[in-house]
């Protein structure tokens, strides 16, 4: 058991020092009632999924959950009750789907807490098998980066819209999910190619990024 | 769910011909595998494996080169590449060098070819940009030409660093000098929420610290230059270095309209990319001492522009390149002139108009010049002028630049006035409502300071816009006299032709062509409350100002790019078959293709005059 679980973890630590277009990434955005996991619900899911180290459109989704109660956030999300009624899916297989991509892929978001948060009150109330996502966070990624190269930035600027302007990434008026997902996965792009061509996994891991474990209250 | 259901890469498509004229249906079919790519900028992609299909540029430039460094094309947001390795499976080995750094969209190789059998227009279209490739390809084969020419004319931003080191105000010099030497550089920038307040640099320190002895502790904003020289990032290698070596700085902070740093320019950087450049005219310019040694130098003028056409520069940068250098050489001629006849006993300007002033010469440009005087000059005084003047106007005939044939030089005691004189003359020709006394006037409203304190030169333009604006019925004037012209396009489209002499069955792109759009412009320009001189300027300043639909005015800035740069080759091609400059084309040597877009920037030209016409004409017609 012991030597299997250091074989892994031997096996995980090579395999961050290959370079980061050897892996899959899936790039995730929700949009949500409000900005406390606890109380606030999700709303939608938008994500597109990274490969090879070039963004894959085909994969974009944007899911509008079923049910979601919507009312205040709807001015800055666009989505409206026929959205949901029209398009709405069950949380729960959302979430199963989601879980089946993330087995392969690493999680990327743009200020991860947010995000993060969310679905680990989504799991605890879900139920579904508890596995652990590794994950980037393109903010921390960019605050890091600020950090290292002493510039401070004015308030505000680490968000996604004055971060991508860095790399000369064009400005998107939307801001649903889906939208934030692909200009967070441009932004990605952006970084990893900032770091030079032989950009690793783990250097972008150093700067931003991380492992959580989703697991469900209910016991399966 | 597909890629067009993203909001932002539908709309994308929709905007971007010829994939805005597809079907919804068609555009969903090819956008199916299509993956998007991040290139910074200094990248080469070869266009194998993978990347041997199209792409499109989200947001970016790039350039096309041969695989031994030729330029082939410049394209930027909108435009493909690839589509040789699609169509022809890019025998020639093209590469892509990404100038800025640019986001693509990748298409599927066999997506496309299904889009290109399916919509005709859309094939029509890359038939069309691969034509234009291979044209310019075969241009830049036959002429072996090394690059020396193209290091002036890049954009400041290719060569500049973009890491800056940075320090507030409030620092001590101690501080900014160890970020300095860990940085390995020779100057950091002192910046205040984000604006830029001075510079220090290691000499500076040198001098201001060392030198005196001063405190370790001192701090920065003691130290530093206060509002340094900057450059904007479209400027050329070539202004940077006029600018570097007139104000004797080494250090060139690049900042951009919203008077953000967006990178730093050192004199190193400069001399990095300038080993290819045996020929900068511009700095052997300035160290000649005679005219003859400066007409000799200038025999190279020529050469230098067909050197810039051919190395597919665009039109307007090759009008600034000229302009500098034009520039330069009166200068230069001033400060010999006064070599000979003492200084000046007053301040004046040299003032330069037409071309010169718009920044749109070309091969065989002629000269129009006058000066400006601060106060009315005493006989000797006067004599002085006409001596320098003459030396002056005589020093360009020499190096090239022809005398004006209506006599509009410095040298004519007429075109040499204080403000006063020259306000009292562009008084009289806003007043008066004959368009013929315009039309011979029209190229002094395209006025430049070349040499002297050009906030006089403001001042003048500044009254004139006034009093363009109190005169509603001059731009009604100017106006018909503009449209006097008109394009060479008959009533069933076909090009009216030059019927006798020695351009019999041509077309004269100058004066049918490119004079009607700088007219338009220069009609736009003077309607705007901020003076422009340049005509992309002046159409652009016409958008800012609401004078113009943004549109149309994009239709006209293209149809003047198109044809100058038809003009160049065109001049360039019968300067070295014929050693003069011509302007005229035989239509019949261009492609169906070319003449068709020929037809329909001439046919831009007269909706914009109908435009014009019911704008500034309406009630006084």
């Amino acid at each position: 058991m012991l030597i299997e679980a250091l074989k892994n973890h031997w096996h995980a630590r090579q395999m961050t020092k290959r370079s980061w277009c050897d892996w899959d990434y899936l790039v995730l955005d929700i949009e949500t009632t409000g900005l406390d996991a606890k109380q606030d619900k999700i709303v939608s899911f938008g994500w597109v999924c990274v490969q090879n180290g070039t963004i894959d459109l085909d994969s974009a989704r944007h899911i509008v959950l079923e049910g979601a109660e919507i009312g205040e956030s709807v001015g800055i999300h666009m989505i409206t009750d026929s959205d949901v009624a029209l398009l709405g899916k069950k949380q729960e297989s959302v979430l199963r789907y989601l879980r089946q991509l993330l087995r392969k892929r690493i999680l990327v978001m743009h200020h991860g807490p947010m995000e993060l948060g969310f679905l680990k009150q989504a799991w605890q109330e879900a139920a579904l098998p508890a596995f652990s996502v590794s994950w980037l966070d393109t903010l921390a990624i960019e605050r890091t980066k600020a950090n290292r190269n002493q510039q401070p930035i004015v308030e505000g600027g680490f968000r996604l819209g004055e971060s991508r302007k860095r790399y000369g990434l064009p400005d998107y008026d939307g801001h649903d999910a889906l939208t934030d997902a692909l200009a967070t996965a441009e932004l990605l792009l952006a970084q990893a190619a900032y770091q030079g061509v032989d950009c690793r996994l783990h250097d972008l891991n150093q700067m931003g990024g991380g492992r959580t474990r989703l697991v469900s209250r209910l016991s399966l | 769910m597909a890629a067009l259901d993203i909001p932002e890469v539908q709309k994308f498509m929709a905007s971007v011909p010829p994939f805005s004229s597809l079907e919804l249906a068609q555009r969903a079919q090819l956008l199916h595998g299509v993956s998007m790519l991040y290139v910074r900028q200094g990248q080469t992609m070869t266009l194998e494996g993978d990347s041997a299909t199209v792409h499109l540029i989200r947001r970016g430039a790039c350039e096309i080169r041969t695989p031994k460094g030729g330029l082939v094309d410049q394209i930027a947001d909108g435009e493909c590449f690839g589509v040789f390795s699609v169509m022809s499976q890019n025998a020639d080995g093209l590469q892509v060098v990404a100038m800025e750094d640019s986001l693509f969209y990748r298409f599927e190789k066999a997506r496309f070819l299904d889009a290109l059998a399916s919509n005709e227009a859309f094939g029509l279209f890359f038939e069309h940009t691969q034509h234009n490739r291979l044209r310019k390809l075969s241009r830049r084969q036959n002429n072996e030409l090394s690059s020396p020419a193209f290091q002036l004319s890049m954009p400041v931003t290719q060569i500049m660093t973009r890491q800056l080191i940075q320090a507030s105000p409030d620092e001590t010099v101690q501080a900014i000098a160890m970020r300095m030497t860990d940085a390995r550089v020779s100057s950091i920038l002192v910046l205040e929420q984000g604006r830029l307040l001075g510079i220090v640099t290691d000499r500076d320190l040198r001098s201001r610290i060392l030198a005196l002895g001063g405190s370790a502790n001192s701090l920065v904003a003691d130290v530093m230059t206060e509002s340094p020289r900057t450059l904007s990032p479209d400027a050329l290698v070539m202004e940077a270095q006029t600018l570097m070596s007139e104000s004797n700085v080494h250090h060139l902070p690049i900042v951009d309209d919203e008077l953000k740093v967006v990178g730093m320019l050192t004199a190193a950087d400069l001399l990095r990319h300038q080993e290819l450049s045996p020929l900068l005219l511009m700095n052997q310019i300035h160290r000649q001492q005679s005219v003859e040694s400066l007409a000799q130098v200038c025999k190279q003028w020529p050469t230098l522009i067909i050197n810039l056409v051919v190395t597919d520069m665009k039109p307007a940068d090759i009008g600034k390149v000229l302009a500098t250098l034009s520039d330069s050489l009166i200068k230069r001629l001033i400060e010999l002139a006064q070599q000979q006849f003492g200084p000046a006993p007053m301040a004046f300007q040299f003032l330069v108009f037409g071309s010169q002033a718009r920044r749109d010469q070309s091969l065989g440009s002629d000269q129009d010049n006058g000066l400006m005087l601060e106060r009315e000059p005493t006989n000797d005084e006067s004599a002085y002028f006409t001596a320098l003047s003459e030396f002056v106007c005589q020093g360009l005939a020499l190096c090239g630049v022809r005398l004006c044939p209506g006599n509009i030089m410095a040298s004519n005691l007429k075109w040499r006035m204080t403000k006063a004189g020259w306000q009292q003359m562009f008084s009289t020709w806003i007043k008066s409502s004959s368009p013929n006394a315009l039309l011979n006037a029209s190229i002094f409203f395209d006025i430049r300071c070349v040499y002297g304190d050009d906030a006089a030169v403001d001042e003048l333009l500044e009254g004139m816009q006034q009093e363009i604006e109190k005169n509603s019925l001059f731009l009604a004037t100017l106006t018909r006299s503009a449209l006097a012209a008109k394009p060479p396009l008959g009533f069933f489209r076909s090009f009216v032709l030059e019927s006798s002499g020695e351009h019999k069955n041509q077309l004269d792109l100058k004066h049918q062509g490119l004079a009607l759009i700088n007219d338009l412009a220069r009609l736009y320009g003077l309607s705007c409350r901020t003076y422009r001189v340049g005509t992309l300027e002046r159409i652009e300043q016409a958008i800012r100002e609401k004078r113009m639909s943004v549109d149309t005015a994009g239709n006209l800035m293209d149809a003047w790019e198109q044809l100058n740069e038809l003009r160049l080759e065109t001049q360039s091609v019968s300067w070295q078959t014929s050693g003069k400059a011509s302007a005229y084309l035989d239509p019949t040597r261009l492609s169906p293709l070319e003449r068709k877009h020929l037809k329909t920037t001439f046919s831009i030209i007269s909706e914009v005059q109908d435009v014009a016409q019911q704008r500034f004409l309406r009630g006084y017609s």
